[in-house]
């Protein structure tokens, strides 16, 4: 027997998952990536490594920037070309706007509903108004964040190998600076409500994370040191979805806010540290559903990084020089982390600046394996001891706590 | 009080900007929800209790078997029809890459095929008549606000016909292409962003595809040409957002 769930809703994409029932037990689940297959890279083979960051932005509306970024890092690497302090610092800025953006819209609009038993964020603000408000008012603040530094709220082109079209002014940085301390008090409240989420899919064995907290020249996993990932990263196709799957040492592997902390937990500013040492005992159990604590916890973090980064410039004042790139033959790869976790860009550019490869893994394709063993375990818990609906319900959840994002992960290729 | 018209958000495969921006329009959205239920997003909500739109919001292109169905079930039941975005109105990127569907399967997912149907990436209007399209990868929320209160209101929405280069005069941006030499497809390519990107003193990509009628892309052609861009890269310009036949 096969129990189905149909499309997911409240994550971003279309997918939905196969449970397979033999003898009155869980055997096996397919979690199906049913979004059409997008083909980014062959859509970049060939092109001029300048129009490149603009076109992958596509990939993903949630993320635009980590895909912007990512792509940057990959072709400045491939030329050889370092940024100074100041493009390094506004390019964190971006990635944080995007990061409060994105867990904002997880917590507030797509798992909040489940929290206090509503089909959605709209009908839960007659009750929770003011929950919702607080939701919105971060992700607007990560939105404008993501307009100074991107240019858009989605598929800005302003992030540029080399530097910006336009750099933020002295008045855009003040008012970060400021709203970012303003907001802190929404953030830690959210953390005391996530923080009360019971433990559900499977406690995850394998965490990776690149080596810086935003981004990085390599991966680190809790078993070793740095690495790339075409050292320990197998991806594979599978008759049934869209998306490839990655294992870790042949392993189901976590990345995302969770093994962030997990990992980096010595990076964290002042206060999200403190909280982090708070939770530490639950978040060290490595259950995927505590990924929304962790997110959480890095609202706070990222709102008080910002309010760092803000100063800083401020301080140093804003230069806005652009650093020349020439185009040589090369390869690089651009490490990020999204805020679903770790983004790979892989390119090499041939002597005119056209790229002759590309590779690009997304975290959803990273995760699947592991959204897949902890379903699998889900339902395992589940069936036969709760109704058939509530039993969809939890899945549903369990596959919300990765905060997948479909769209992403459907058009990985290796030429 | 009159019944609220009944709104479906459908997203066929794309990068979820479309559906996205429609969250972004934060208490506008709420200003839309005077007039419209939401009886179907499933990005937003685990509600689905729609069988007939007013209006149907379709963003992304057809580019499985399951979009197609899913654009004939929302173009059968609803009264008005909406392309959302450029992947619905011309294809945008990944209606771009142009090889047989066989070939670009194989380049990615390797010689076990994929058994799931997977169709050449196309437009929505290429499918089905659309009452209204509009472009934009994504498409400016303030656009499709003003489109919906329209609709709510019994008028026709207009149909933006100019250029972007029209709104980089009016915002009194410098020109890029001229001032900078920076290729621009803001002459021949769809108004209606407000020239966003010029604005970060960088060239227009042509996000919300090619504007028909009066525009002169031979021109834009000569323009970059002389600028000391070679044939292929142009081509690939304009073709990135819509199969562009000049
Ligand atoms: S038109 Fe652009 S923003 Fe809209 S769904 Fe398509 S790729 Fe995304
Ligand atoms: S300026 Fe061009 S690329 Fe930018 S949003 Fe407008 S149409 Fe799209």
């Amino acid at each position: 027997m096969i129990i189905e769930l149909r499309e997911f809703t409240r994550v971003e994409g279309n997918g939905k998952a196969e449970i397979v029932i033999e003898d009155g037990e869980v055997k096996d689940v397919r979690l199906k990536i049913i979004e059409g297959p997008r083909f980014f890279e062959l859509l970049t083979l060939g092109r001029h490594y300048y129009d490149v960051p603009d076109l992958e932005a596509r990939i993903c509306a949630i993320c635009y920037l980590s895909h912007s970024v990512a792509s940057v890092l990959g072709i400045e690497r491939a030329f050889g070309v370092e940024v100074p302090e100041e493009i390094a610092l506004i390019r964190e800025l971006g990635l944080i706007g995007e990061l409060l953006e994105s867990h904002a819209l997880h917590l507030y609009l797509l798992v909040a509903p489940d929290v206090f038993g509503y089909p959605d964020a709209i009908r839960m603000a007659t009750k929770h108004g003011e929950l919702v408000k607080e939701g919105l008012a971060l992700k607007a603040f990560g939105n404008r964040i993501r307009v100074m530094v991107g240019g858009r709220e989605i598929h800005g082109i302003n992030v540029k190998p080399g530097g910006f079209g336009r750099y933020p002014t002295v008045e855009e940085l003040e008012r970060v600076e400021k709203e970012s301390e303003a907001l802190l008090r929404l953030a830690r409240r959210a953390v005391r409500l996530f923080a009360q989420l019971e433990p559900y899919g499977a406690q995850a064995r394998h965490f990776v994370a690149t080596d810086g907290y935003l981004w990085g020249e390599k991966l680190v996993s809790d078993e070793e040191g740095e690495f790339h990932y075409t050292e320990r990263i197998e991806e594979r196709s599978l008759v049934y979805s869209f998306a490839k799957q990655s294992r870790y040492k042949g392993e189901a592997f976590f990345v995302g806010a969770l093994p962030r902390l997990l990992l980096k937990s010595g990076m964290l500013t002042p206060t999200a540290k403190r909280l982090f040492e708070e939770h530490r005992e639950k978040l060290k159990t490595g259950y995927v559903s505590y990924n929304n604590l962790a997110q959480a916890i890095e609202l706070v973090y990222s709102l008080e990084r910002a309010n760092e980064i803000a100063k800083t410039l401020l301080d140093r004042g804003i230069e806005g020089e652009n650093v020349p790139v020439e185009p040589r033959e090369g390869e690089g790869i651009g490490y990020v982390e999204a805020p679903r976790g770790v983004l790979i860009h892989h390119y090499r550019i041939d002597g005119e600046g056209k790229i002759s490869y590309s590779n690009i893994i997304t975290p959803t394709a990273l995760n699947h394996a592991m959204m897949e063993t902890s379903l699998l375990e889900e339902a395992g818990k589940l069936y036969g001891e709760a109704d058939e609906r509530a039993m969809i319900g939890r899945l549903e959840e369990t596959v919300r706590a990765f905060d997948p994002c479909i769209s992403c992960s459907v058009h990985l290729v290796k030429l | 009080m009159m019944d609220k018209l009944k709104l479906g958000v459908f997203e066929l495969t794309d990068c979820g900007g479309c559906a996205l921006n429609m969250l972004f329009l934060y208490e506008k959205l709420f200003d839309i929800l005077e007039f419209y239920e939401i009886t179907e997003f499933h990005m937003a909500t685990s509600l689905s209790e729609g069988n007939h739109y007013d209006v149907a919001l379709v963003t992304g292109t057809v580019s499985t078997q399951r979009d197609l169905n899913l654009l004939k079930e929302a173009r059968n039941h609803s009264e008005y029809l909406i392309a959302l975005g450029t992947c619905a109105t011309h294809g945008s990127v990944q209606a771009s890459v142009e090889r047989p569907i066989r070939e670009k399967l194989k380049a990615v997912y390797g010689d076990e095929g994929n058994p799931m149907r997977a169709l050449d990436s196309k437009p929505v209007v290429e499918y089905v008549a659309v009452d209204f399209a509009l472009p934009g990868c994504p498409y400016d929320k303030n656009e499709v606000y003003q489109v919906l209160m329209d609709i709510a209101k019994g008028i026709e929405p207009v149909r933006k016909d100019y250029p972007v280069c029209l709104e980089c005069k009016l915002n009194e941006y410098e020109c890029v292409l001229v001032k900078k030499g920076l290729p621009c497809l803001g002459p021949i390519t769809y108004g209606g962003c407000n020239a966003v990107c010029v604005r970060s003193g960088l060239g227009c990509i042509g996000c919300r595809g090619p504007l028909p009628g009066e525009v002169n892309p031979a021109g834009e052609y000569e323009i970059l040409k002389d600028l000391g861009y070679d044939d292929e890269y142009i081509v690939r310009k304009f073709k990135t957002f819509a199969r562009w036949e000049p």
